[in-house]
């Protein structure tokens, strides 16, 4: 009896050795250690831009980011006919923007930015990144970003010697993004838009209001579709300038894009319903009808540079 | 009887303590360079947040890497290596379970260097395969640092590296992995 109990004992002693052998990678995974604090969503969208409007997207800390953007004239311009077909549906219309950017990034939720587009429009801004869309210790459903640009027209208006202060306009955006999963993104973008000084007439005002909506749908790993569409909510309609002459806006900004991740760029091809290379000018002085043929070509090609080591290396 | 009951439950009780005679790290460091000229450095990235957990009476080792805490110089090619190649939130992490050969727990309590290796299996991008490796043990005082060079292929692991950039990385990765556990 004694002996059955000891080489039980013995046996069990054996057990409990062999059956703590398998589960040294069970234990690890397990343990709370081995899984990342904050599960951070990255790659919202493809590119620092959905279309027109620029995503929760950051460039990353100490990365310099290039970008170079063109829209082209209309496709297809009421009137012209076969002209159009001539000038390559818009592409050699003789009337394309050029956008050219350069943004740096000091710290991982900041970004400043400065930017030149046709006719002296120089911009420049910075983009803060407020919470980040977490899963893990904390519950984020969302990415919020400040987004404050300020645009100075350096062009010869209708009087040189202007204040160069009545020169300056600004932007303020929140761009409230979303992964849903890998595929799909959506962001929500109200923006603020403010003119130091407008003409002098009826219903012309100095705020103007907007609000937005983009998202992104990817096909593969390095494809996506993507679109835009931003609302403008006051100061369209019967603006008459110190001439009195009536100016409209269209309120509505319509965008379709494709983005295409070669590597080392991204490229984003789209159409959009207006041609003018700045957020405030798309937003808020867009001349451009809802009208098929009122679609411009456009693209953003852009390229980030590591310029700062931050990985610790040998 | 009752006596050598108690006894041989105690001697299951310090069987057991002799085994759980674990020790574990959260700082564990990774390294990887995959260009095929290792002086260009434009992908190299590395990790320190890999656990690891060592059983010093069997030799037994884990380890796992979460795929995120890889950080790399150009955040866009980290966005790249998560999204596009890695896949890091269908496949989280890679991990080695394993066996430590020609080590003993003796190792631990004297300071020196002792070439061993390892055996075992690598799980990464979904994949499972043999690993076997030479390690490098080095003990000094209270700290035991493992250090491990080895070789993966990105292809075996089901990795998809497009043409474009193929060219310019090596065939097989070479990683460096620096494993320090405090002992106690």
């Amino acid at each position: 009896m004694k002996k059955i109990v000891l080489y039980l004992i013995v046996a069990c002693c054996f057990l409990v050795k062999a059956s703590a052998q398998d589960d040294l990678l069970k234990d690890l995974v397990k343990d709370d250690s081995a899984k990342v604090k904050h599960d951070f969503a990255t790659a919202t969208f493809k590119s620092t831009r959905i279309i027109n409007m620029q995503s929760v997207e950051m460039t990353g800390a100490g990365n310099l980011q290039f970008m170079i953007s063109h829209r082209f004239g209309q496709i297809w311009k009421e009137g012209k006919g076969w002209t159009n077909v001539a000038q390559l549906f818009g592409l050699n219309a003789g009337a394309a923007n050029t956008y050219m950017s350069f943004e740096y990034a000091p710290k991982s939720w900041l970004n400043l930015g400065f930017a030149a587009t046709g006719n002296a429009q120089l911009e420049s801004w910075a983009k803060f990144r407020l919470i980040r869309q977490q899963s893990g210790a904390k519950n984020v459903p969302v990415t919020v970003s400040l987004f404050s640009s300020v645009h100075f027209d350096g062009s010869d208006g209708p009087s040189p010697d202007d204040f160069a202060w009545n020169r300056f306009s600004y932007l303020n955006q929140l761009l409230i993004g979303r992964k849903f999963n890998d595929k799909f993104s959506l962001q929500l973008i109200p923006s603020w838009i403010h003119y130091n000084m407008v003409p002098y007439g009826i219903n012309n005002t100095n705020n103007v209001f907007s609000i937005g909506i983009g998202g992104r749908y990817k096909l593969t790993h390095k494809t996506a579709i993507s679109f835009e569409y931003a609302r403008q909510l006051n100061g369209y309609k019967d603006l008459l300038d110190e001439s009195a002459s009536a100016v409209n806006y269209v309120p509505d900004l319509v965008s379709i894009g494709y983005d295409w991740d070669t590597g080392g760029h991204i490229f984003q091809f789209f159409f959009t319903s207006s041609n003018a290379a700045t957020n405030i000018a798309q937003l808020a002085q867009n001349t451009n009808d809802l009208r098929l043929g009122n679609f411009s070509l456009g693209f953003n090609l852009n390229r980030s540079y590591g310029i700062k080591k931050v990985v610790n290396t040998p | 009887m009752k006596k050598i009951i108690l006894l041989a439950f105690t001697f299951i009780f310090m069987m057991n303590l002799l085994n759980a005679q674990t020790y574990k790290t959260r700082d564990g460091y990774v390294y990887f360079n995959p260009n095929k000229d290792l002086t260009h450095k434009d992908y190299e990235a590395a990790s320190k947040e890999g656990t690891g957990i060592l059983k010093a009476e069997t030799g037994e080792v884990a380890f796992l890497v979460p795929m995120k805490t890889f950080h790399f110089n150009n955040a866009l090619l980290e966005e790249h290596f998560n999204e596009n190649y890695l896949e890091s939130n269908k496949f989280p992490d890679a991990r080695f379970s394993g066996k430590l050969i020609g080590f003993s727990k003796d190792q631990l309590t004297k300071d020196g260097v002792y070439n061993i290796s390892s055996e075992g299996k690598v799980t990464m991008h979904g994949v499972t395969k043999d690993f076997k490796a030479p390690v490098k043990l080095e003990v000094k005082g209270k700290v035991a640092t493992f250090y491990c060079n080895f070789k993966i292929s990105a292809e075996d692991h089901g990795i998809n590296i497009p043409g474009l950039v193929k060219p310019k990385l090596a065939d097989l990765t070479p990683i460096d992995a620096t494993i320090k556990f405090q002992l106690n």
